[in-house]
C-alpha cells in the first residue's frame, strides 16, 4: 500500500503544518513516510506544495501520481489535478475559509478522516502543538466534513521522522562538536537554525560571521585553538571559503565542511535541489593536499557520516566535506532508529595556552616557521600524499560503499547521496542491484570489482555531465555507458525512474 | 622543571636593512615583556599574521599564532579567542592586507568588539608585492601597477574605525618605540577590540610619505566623545603636504565584549578551559 498525497498553498498559509500534523499521526501508528517539499524563493504568496507519501513498508522517494490533493488555495488544484489518479480526491479549503490561521489544522482534521484514522490521534497532536481552542475546533471541523476513503490500521512498528538537516545536527552533537560557523544560505540553513537553538543545553556554541570569508577563516582559528568545528554553506559560499580550504591543506587544521547542494551556476535555482558540486567538493582550492569527502543517502547515514567526518578529520588534521543537497537535507523520512555507537573524537594535536603553538599557510618546517627551502618543500609536499595514504587504509573501517536490492544480480545501477531513496524504491521488484556511493574521496576499491562482475551497468545522478561518472571512469578507466541523469531542480521520482531503468535494462 | 621560554626566534630577519619594522618588532617585545614581568605567560599569548612584510613577524616572535591568508588575520584572530576565549590574541596587518582584501572584517570588528587588539603596519603601499598603491597611498602615488597615479582620495583608517565602533582607536609612529610600546600595551589591556595603527616608512618603495616624525605630536590621554575624536582624526588625511598628524590613543570606551555576551564563553573564562576541557 502507497498513498501520495500533495498538500499546497501559498508561502505562508503552513502547508508544512498539515504534513507535520498528519506524518506524526501516522508515523505514531507505525507508517512510513516520505515527505517531499517544493517551494520557490519567496517568503508569501507564490506556490508552494510538499508531497506527503505513506506507505507500510519502507518508502524513501517520491512519486509522480497522486492518490489526493489537499489545497490550501485554487492554484494548487489547477496545477496538480493533471497528476491526481482515477479516483483520486480532492480537499477544498472553500468550508473552511473563516476559519484564518486554522485553515491548515482544519485540512490536516479532513486528510486524517479521509485516511480513516480516529478522531482520538488528531485531537491528541493538535493539543500537544497549538493547545487552542480555536485550533482544536479547526481540526474537530475539518475531521468532521469528510468520510473515510482508507481505513490505515495500527501496524506495530517504532519509527522516527528525520529530515537529513536534523540528522547532520545529531551528528554534530553525537560528535560532542564545539562550534558551527555558518553564513545563511539555502539549502544549509536548516541545520545553522537547529544547531543554534540546541546550543545551550548541548554546550557548544553557534555563530553566524560577516560571511562565508570570515567563516572559514574563523573555523580554522578557532580549530587552532583546540575546538572541534564545523562550518556549514552552499555551492556560492563554499566558491568563497575555498582559498581557506586549500590553507587548511597547508596549516592541517581539522575542518568539517557541511556542503549542502543547490542548482548552480551563479545563484542558480535557489530552493531546489541538485548533485552537481562535486567536483568542486572533490577540488576547490589551490594546491595539492589531502581531504575526505564523504556524501550520505539517508538521514541515518547522514548522522553516522557527519560523526566519521569529525572522527577522521581530528586523527588527520584533514579537511573533511560531507557532501549533501536540498532532498537529502529538507525531505522527512522515517525510518528505525538502529543503535547509536559514535566514534570518540578526540583533539589530540598540540593547542595553544600551554606551549608554543605555530599554525602557517606558508609552507614551513616542524616548528612552524617559514620556508623556500626546496628540500623541505618536497618532503613537506610527500608527507601530505602519505598522510592520504593513511587516510585511504583508515576509511576502509567504513561503510565507504553499500549494496542494495538484488546482491546477485548482473544488472549495477550506481549513484550516490540524495539518489539513493528514489534507487532503491525504483528497482524493489526489478532484477538489479544498486551500489550507493558513499566515501566519493577516498573512493573504494571494490566499485570496481563489483562493476567487473556486472553484465549491464546504469549510472544515475541529480546532475547534466554525471560527475561521479567521470570520476570513477578516471580511477577504473571504465566508462559508463548507460546514464539516467536529471538536471531540472526536481529530486527523481522513483515510478519514473522505474521506468527509466527498465528502459535501459531492455536495450 | 620548564625551561624560561624566551620571546626571540633563532629565524634571521629577512626585511630590508633599515625597515622601520624593526622598530615595530622591537616595540611589540618591549610590550610583551613588559606583560611578562607583570605576571602574563608567554604560552598565553596568541597572534596572527596576514601577508605581506608585516607578516615576517610571524616567524620573529616565539609566540603560539597562525600564519594568516592575505586579508583574512581578523576573523582567524576572532576564531581563535572563540576556540579559546582565555588566550591574549594579537593580529598583524599590513595596510594592503586590512583595508584593502580584509576591509570587510575591520569594519565588523568594531561592531563585534572581541576582546583581541589589532596591530597595523601602515606604510602605504603594498612593498613585497614590488611597491603597488593601497587604499591608504597618497592621491597621485605611481606605480608600476597605476602609471597614471592613484585616483582618489586615501582611506582614513582612524575615521573608519571610529565608523566602525571600535572601542579602542589609536595611532603610532614606527620609529617612536617607547611610545608605540606603551599604545601597544594600553590596547592589549583595553577589554574590547583594539586597534593601533602604525604609521611606518617604506625605505624602497612609495618614499614620498618618509620622514614625517616632525609633524607628528603625542595627543593628550584625556578622554574624548566620538565626534571630537573624528574632528581629531580629519587633522591628517594621509596625503602628502604639510600640516600636523596626531599621534596617541584617539578613542577608547569601555562597551560588552564579544566574549561577555555568549553564555559559553563566559563559562570557559570562568573556569579557566578551553573547549578540550570541557566536559560534555
Amino acid at each position: 500500500m502507497r498513498l501520495n498525497i500533495l498538500i499546497g498553498g501559498e508561502a505562508g498559509q503552513g502547508i508544512n503544518k498539515i504534513s507535520e500534523i498528519v506524518s506524526d499521526v501516522l508515523v505514531s501508528k507505525g507508517y512510513y513516510i516520505f515527505n517531499y517539499r517544493d517551494y520557490p524563493s519567496l517568503i508569501r504568496g507564490g506556490h508552494n506544495f510538499n508531497v506527503l507519501s505513506i506507505s507500510d513498508k519502507e518508502i524513501q522517494s517520491t512519486e509522480s501520481k497522486l492518490d489526493g490533493i489537499v489545497s490550501m488555495d485554487r492554484l494548487t488544484i489547477i496545477k496538480h489535478r493533471k497528476f491526481l489518479k482515477k479516483g483520486g480526491f480532492i480537499i477544498k479549503p472553500d468550508n473552511f475559509l473563516n476559519l484564518g490561521i486554522n485553515l491548515n489544522v482544519a485540512l490536516a482534521g479532513a486528510l486524517i478522516r479521509i485516511l480513516g484514522i480516529e478522531k482520538k490521534f488528531l485531537i491528541k497532536k493538535v493539543k500537544a502543538e497549538l493547545n487552542n481552542k480555536k485550533s482544536l475546533n479547526a481540526a474537530e471541523k475539518g475531521f468532521e466534513s469528510q468520510k473515510s476513503k482508507y481505513f490505515l490500521k495500527n501496524l506495530k512498528k517504532k519509527l522516527i521522522l528525520k529530515s537529513g538537516s536534523e540528522s547532520i545536527a545529531q551528528g554534530f552533537i553525537d560528535s560532542k562538536a564545539d562550534l558551527y560557523f555558518a553564513y545563511p544560505m539555502t539549502p544549509a540553513t536548516p541545520v545553522l537554525h537547529l544547531l543554534a537553538e540546541k546550543q545551550e543545553e548541548n554546550n557548544f556554541l553557534v555563530f553566524q560571521p560577516e560571511n562565508e570569508i570570515a567563516v572559514a577563516n574563523a573555523a580554522l582559528g578557532a580549530s587552532f585553538s583546540g575546538a572541534k568545528v564545523m562550518v556549514g554553506t552552499s555551492g556560492g559560499g563554499y566558491d568563497l571559503m575555498t582559498e581557506t580550504l586549500s590553507m587548511q591543506g597547508m596549516a592541517e587544521l581539522p575542518l568539517v565542511v557541511y556542503l549542502s547542494s543547490r542548482p548552480g551556476p551563479g545563484t542558480g535555482v535557489p530552493t531546489y535541489t541538485i548533485q552537481a558540486d562535486l567536483d568542486v567538493a572533490l577540488r576547490g582550492g589551490h594546491g595539492e593536499f589531502p581531504r575526505i569527502v564523504i556524501a550520505p543517502g539517508s538521514p541515518e547515514q547522514a548522522r553516522q557520516k557527519t560523526n566519521e567526518a569529525f572522527y577522521l578529520s581530528q586523527k588527520f588534521n584533514a579537511l573533511c566535506i560531507l557532501l549533501s543537497d536540498k532532498h537529502l537535507g529538507e525531505s522527512e523520512f522515517s525510518f528505525k532508529e538502529g543503535k547509536i555507537n559514535p566514534l570518540k573524537v578526540q583533539v589530540k594535536r598540540k593547542i595553544p595556552g600551554k606551549e608554543i603553538v605555530k599554525a602557517s599557510s606558508y609552507e614551513h618546517d616542524a616548528f612552524g616557521f617559514t620556508t623556500e627551502e626546496a628540500f623541505l618543500t618536497k618532503k613537506n609536499a610527500e608527507k601530505r600524499i602519505l598522510k592520504y595514504k593513511n587516510i585511504q587504509k583508515e576509511v576502509k573501517k567504513f561503510e565507504m560503499i553499500k549494496i542494495h536490492g538484488k546482491r546477485n544480480s548482473k544488472n549495477l545501477i550506481i549513484g550516490w547521496g540524495s539518489t539513493t531513496g528514489a534507487i532503491i524504491d525504483a528497482i524493489s521488484d526489478l532484477d538489479a542491484k544498486f551500489l550507493q556511493v558513499l566515501y566519493l574521496k577516498p573512493l573504494s576499491n571494490k566499485i570496481k570489482e563489483e562493476m567487473k562482475k556486472a553484465k549491464k551497468i546504469i549510472l544515475v545522478e541529480n546532475n547534466l555531465t554525471g560527475q561521479l561518472g567521470r570520476i570513477i571512469r578516471e580511477k577504473t578507466g571504465i566508462k559508463i555507458e548507460n546514464r539516467i541523469l536529471k538536471y531540472d531542480g526536481k529530486p527523481f521520482e522513483s515510478d519514473l525512474l522505474k521506468e527509466e531503468i527498465k528502459k535501459c535494462l531492455k536495450n | 622543571m620548564s625551561k624560561k621560554l624566551r620571546i626571540d626566534t633563532p629565524i634571521p630577519i629577512t626585511w630590508c636593512p633599515g625597515c622601520s619594522n624593526f622598530e615595530i618588532l622591537k616595540a611589540v617585545k618591549l610590550t610583551i615583556n613588559n606583560l611578562l614581568k607583570k605576571g602574563e605567560k608567554l604560552t598565553n599569548f596568541a597572534m596572527v599574521t596576514g601577508i605581506g612584510c608585516h607578516g615576517k613577524i610571524f616567524d620573529y616572535l616565539n609566540i603560539s599564532g597562525v600564519y594568516s591568508l592575505h586579508g583574512r588575520p581578523l576573523p582567524t584572530a576572532l576564531g581563535i579567542k572563540i576556540g579559546n576565549p582565555n588566550l591574549k590574541v594579537i593580529a598583524f596587518q599590513g595596510d594592503g592586507d586590512v583595508y584593502a582584501e580584509g576591509i570587510s572584517h575591520f569594519i565588523h570588528a568594531g561592531k563585534y568588539n572581541s576582546d583581541i587588539t589589532l596591530i597595523v603596519h601602515d606604510n602605504q603601499s603594498f612593498s613585497l608585492t614590488t611597491g603597488q598603491g593601497t587604499p591608504t597611498s597618497q592621491k597621485g602615488y605611481k606605480s608600476k601597477a597605476e602609471p597614471f597615479g592613484k585616483f582618489g582620495q586615501p582611506l582614513n583608517p582612524i575615521r573608519l574605525a571610529l565608523a566602525s565602533n571600535a572601542s579602542f582607536v589609536a595611532r603610532a609612529n614606527a620609529r617612536d618605540v617607547e611610545f608605540t610600546a606603551e599604545i601597544i600595551e594600553k590596547a592589549i589591556k583595553h577589554k574590547g577590540f583594539s586597534f593601533v595603527e602604525i604609521i611606518q616608512d617604506c625605505i624602497v618603495f612609495n618614499l614620498d610619505v618618509n620622514n614625517r616624525d616632525k609633524r607628528m605630536y603625542k595627543i593628550s590621554n584625556k578622554k574624548r566623545t566620538k565626534k571630537e575624536a573624528m574632528k581629531l582624526a580629519d587633522i591628517y588625511d594621509y596625503n602628502l603636504g604639510k600640516g600636523k598628524i596626531p599621534i596617541g590613543i584617539f578613542y577608547s570606551e569601555k562597551r560588552k565584549t564579544f566574549e561577555e555576551q555568549w553564555p559559553q564563553l563566559q563559562r570557559l573564562q570562568k573556569k579557566k578551559i578551553n573547549w578540550k576541557n570541557l566536559k560534555k
